[in-house]
């Protein structure tokens, strides 16, 4: 199963990725009709800014195995599907009591303003590649099997320790 | 969906020359990405993905206008060419052709720049020029110095194959962030990435090792690096021995350059300055990106030479993974420059002081006297309205009362004006100033070649209508040139690429098929059946007897330094969310709501100094004028620096106006100025 992953490293805040899910989000799904759309299509991933280390993180919905939003949900407005664990939300069952909002350790829930219900990543389920991921220029967030993510971080990293025992050794 | 249309494009902001798809569907239109795209792989940067947002803006220019005393006055296209067309017949005859000025626009695409500075020249002037004036006016003269070639080496997607990256002067995380996606894939196998850069950026968080240089010390720190890399026996003597010339004067002017020296000017340490100089000497294939941080400086052409001789002595030209990169602004600024909208080049390269290169042109354009000689570039034909010596301009695309160096001055003397007419897909602060407005298709709405900061020349074709009565800018053009009796009879923009072809050397194999074909085509591309040259300089460089030149140069201080009445140093840039002047990200809705507003930055140090905290209205006063800006309190730059983007109308107004001798570029990122809190808010 693929997950969207992020690689804090790699970002650098340009938020192309609130854009891209914002526009995928829209009524229309359209960039010109979205821009016009009131009220104004929510986003549903968050690049944060931490100044005390100057660093961008995008934070996006980790779809839980044992998701703590669903598992507080009172109504089963949010739902969580059984093979894909993909969380998924429905606006008319959501009563607006915020209890997810509570529960989620990530604040990955968002507020519909009109609606006034909650919000939240439903993973594009019209993409094959959700928008955020698609739109990062550098990759900072991926659409990966974890296996194949980490993978590619042990890769990395045993080259870099690599390199240090070859410069050992040459000494 | 059986009833959306997809139609490939090229994205009209930065140069990197990203594809993808406008999705033409009911109700509107939409973004596809395009995944097998070679420089962008489908990703977008911000302003990419809201690229679409400007095309059906309510404030598009839909129809000509006439400046009248009662304001402006809708009139047909026929009024409005016919009297474009009067007023140049009339100014050359009162004033001569030396009295036009023209302007063109690193936006519009090959063919429209090719047509637009071959009218101008069939009508005698030499006053053509366009943006590149300010962006990468000293890589011209620089590179073309050493290499015989200004333009970047290497495609931006080999950067993957380097082993060190050394960055000076960009920030390319936020402005070309495409760039940052090979970066990091040439940092995942374990490559070192260098930067010099006086702030702390996004470019510099990916970064092994960040110099933070002084202002303008550049050629200090390249020079002294150069001291390492010579004295250390780390240089290519093979490469430099059969390749290069003036590697002796090279090594005369940096024996005194010592890492003590450096490092006294640049503010770095000497451990440091030596350590990027052995990453970058020794690997085994190193890349050197640059951009405005080198060329916006009085000593600009300098500091492009001094980049230049730090990858000749070290050998890091012609193959995968070594190479230059100036990373170029605008989507079609490196077309531009190869079209001659430069007022010391003609076509392909050819000087405007060659006159055997002239005949020959004179010869394919069926003319007589074209003419000869350095025509007035984009800084100076605002001094020469000012004096009176320019009295007719015509700008297409370019906002130039905002980009402009002290810019209020300019505003002043383009008033002097006899006529100035405009063409633009919005009403900019330069329109507001013309006699005449014609309004503009924007990108995907009319077809054409752009050539992108990689040599990648690539079809746009039209994917929508303009808004109301706007036109192409080539219809635009064609049609002016037949009313001053020029005979341009073009079926449209695949038979001006073909005419470019027969005058610019390396388009000669381009045609509107190849093109169009993903990725299009990277000159130079000299024969139809060529492949295109994605890496330069492989065998020898295009100088004489096929060496380059090693050009030493000297360290010069910048203009304006710290006093007592201008206890600090401006210096500006960009951010990832804006575009240059700002005339179209500014009137982008979800850009604008993330990046509002004009801002400063300020170390808490001269914050606290000057009584200023975070969130307060600052003034900031140079020389030329005095600005307003919401202050950031960061320590983003050292104290002693304040930071300023140019996105916004206010900051030109105050930077400085001195320029490079040579390629005529202002001083943007220096000016003395001192900082204070508005008072009573």
């Amino acid at each position: 199963m693929k997950e969207i992953l992020v690689r804090p490293e790699r970002c650098m805040g340009c938020r192309s990725c609130e854009i891209a899910c914002a526009v995928e989000h829209s009524g229309t799904k359209s960039l010109l009709s979205a821009v016009a759309e009131k009220p104004a299509p929510r986003k549903r991933v968050y690049v944060e800014f931490v100044p005390e280390y100057a660093i961008s993180v995008p934070m996006a919905c980790r779809h839980c195995e044992e998701a703590p939003c669903v598992a507080v949900c009172p109504t089963g407005a949010l739902r969580q599907d059984e093979v894909t664990r993909v969380v998924t939300h429905s606006p008319e069952a959501c009563i607006g009591c915020w209890t997810c909002a509570a529960a989620c350790n990530y604040g990955m829930i968002g507020r519909d303003r009109v609606e006034r219900v909650a919000i939240k990543c439903d993973r594009c389920p019209d993409l094959e590649v959700p928008a955020c991921a698609a739109a990062c220029p550098t990759g900072a967030l991926v659409f990966k099997e974890v296996e194949e993510f980490s993978e590619a971080k042990r890769v990395e990293s045993a080259l870099k320790m690599a390199r240090g025992v070859a410069a050992g050794g040459s000494r | 969906m059986a009833d959306e249309k997809l139609v490939p494009t090229v994205c009209p902001y930065c140069a990197l020359g990203c594809g993808f798809y406008i999705k033409l569907e009911e109700g509107g239109t939409g973004i596809e990405y395009m995944l097998d795209h070679p420089t962008n792989e489908g990703a977008l940067c911000p302003k990419g993905n809201a690229a679409l947002e400007i095309l059906s803006h309510p404030d598009r220019l839909r129809f000509p206008l006439l400046r009248t005393e009662g304001g402006w006055k809708r009139i047909s296209w026929d009024e409005a060419l016919e009297r474009l067309a009067e007023e140049i017949k009339k100014t050359i005859k009162v004033h001569g052709p030396g009295a036009l000025g023209f302007l063109g626009s690193a936006k519009c695409t090959n063919e429209e720049n090719y047509l637009f500075q071959k009218m101008a020249r069939l009508l005698g002037s030499k006053n053509v020029d366009c943006c590149a004036r300010r962006c990468h006016s000293p890589t011209i003269p620089a590179l073309n110095r050493a290499f015989g070639a200004a333009c970047m080496t290497n495609p931006i997607s080999d950067l993957e194959n380097s082993g060190c990256i050394f960055v000076i002067g960009s920030n390319f995380a936020e402005n070309h962030p495409l760039v940052a996606r090979w970066a990091l894939r040439a940092k995942d196998r374990g490559a070192k990435i260098v930067v010099a850069d006086p702030r702390l950026t996004p470019t510099t968080w990916l970064a092994d090792l960040h110099l933070q240089i002084n202002l303008g010390t550049d050629v200090a720190l390249l020079n002294g690096m150069m001291n390492v890399i010579i004295e250390e026996g780390l240089y290519d003597r093979k490469f430099v021995g059969e390749r290069t010339v003036g590697f002796e004067e090279l090594e005369e002017k940096v024996r005194g350059f010592t890492p003590k020296r450096a490092a006294d000017i640049t503010g770095v340490s000497t451990g440091a300055i030596v350590r990027a100089a052995r990453i970058y000497a020794r690997s085994p294939a190193s890349a050197i990106i640059y951009s405005m941080g080198i060329t916006q400086h009085s000593h600009g052409t300098n500091n492009v030479s001094a980049c230049a001789d730090l990858a000749l002595i070290c050998g890091h030209l012609g193959r995968s993974g070594a190479g230059l990169y100036p990373l170029r602004g605008q989507n079609n600024v490196q077309g531009a420059c190869d079209m001659g909208v430069l007022a010391d080049f003609y076509p392909g390269s050819v000087s405007v002081n060659d006159a055997e290169g002239i005949r020959r042109i004179e010869e394919a354009w069926g003319a007589t006297s074209l003419p000869i000689g350095m025509g007035m570039t984009a800084e100076t034909m605002p001094v020469a309205a000012g004096d009176g010596n320019l009295r007719f301009l015509y700008v297409v695309g370019e906002d130039i009362v905002n980009s402009d160096s002290a810019s209020s001055r300019g505003r002043k003397e383009l008033a002097n004006l006899d006529f100035m007419a405009v063409q633009e897909i919005f009403m900019t602060e330069t329109a507001e100033m013309a006699d005449l407005v014609l309004p503009a298709a924007a990108w995907a709405e009319k077809e054409g070649s752009y050539t992108s900061s990689e040599r990648r020349v690539q079809w746009s074709p039209k994917a929508i209508e303009p808004p109301g009565e706007a036109r192409s800018d080539l219809s635009t053009i064609v049609r002016l040139a037949n009313l001053l009796g020029l005979p341009f009879d073009y079926a449209g923009p695949e038979e001006v690429l073909a005419e470019i072809g027969k005058m610019v050397k390396s388009y000669a194999g381009i045609t509107r098929e190849r093109a169009e074909g993903r990725g299009g085509v990277i000159w130079p591309c000299p024969f139809l059946d060529h492949p295109g040259t994605p890496i330069l300089h492989r065998d020898e460089f295009c100088a004489p007897q096929g060496r380059a030149r090693i050009v030493p140069v000297d360290y010069l201080p910048p203009d304006e330094e710290r006093s007592l009445d201008y206890p600090l140093l401006l210096t500006t840039g960009r951010i990832g969310l804006h575009y240059n002047a700002g005339s179209m990200t500014r009137r982008s809705i979800s850009l604008m709501k993330r990046a509002p507003e004009l801002f400063v930055e300020v170390n808490p140090q001269d914050a606290d100094r000057w009584g200023i905290v975070d969130g307060d209205l600052v003034e900031v006063k140079t020389r030329r004028g005095e600005v307003w800006a919401r202050g950031r309190v960061t320590t983003r730059q050292e104290a002693g620096v304040i930071f300023m983007p140019f996105h916004f109308p206010q900051t030109n107004t105050i930077t400085s106006d001195v320029i490079d001798p040579e390629a005529r570029i202002p001083e943007f990122k220096v000016a003395a100025c001192r900082i204070g809190k508005m008072k009573g808010v």
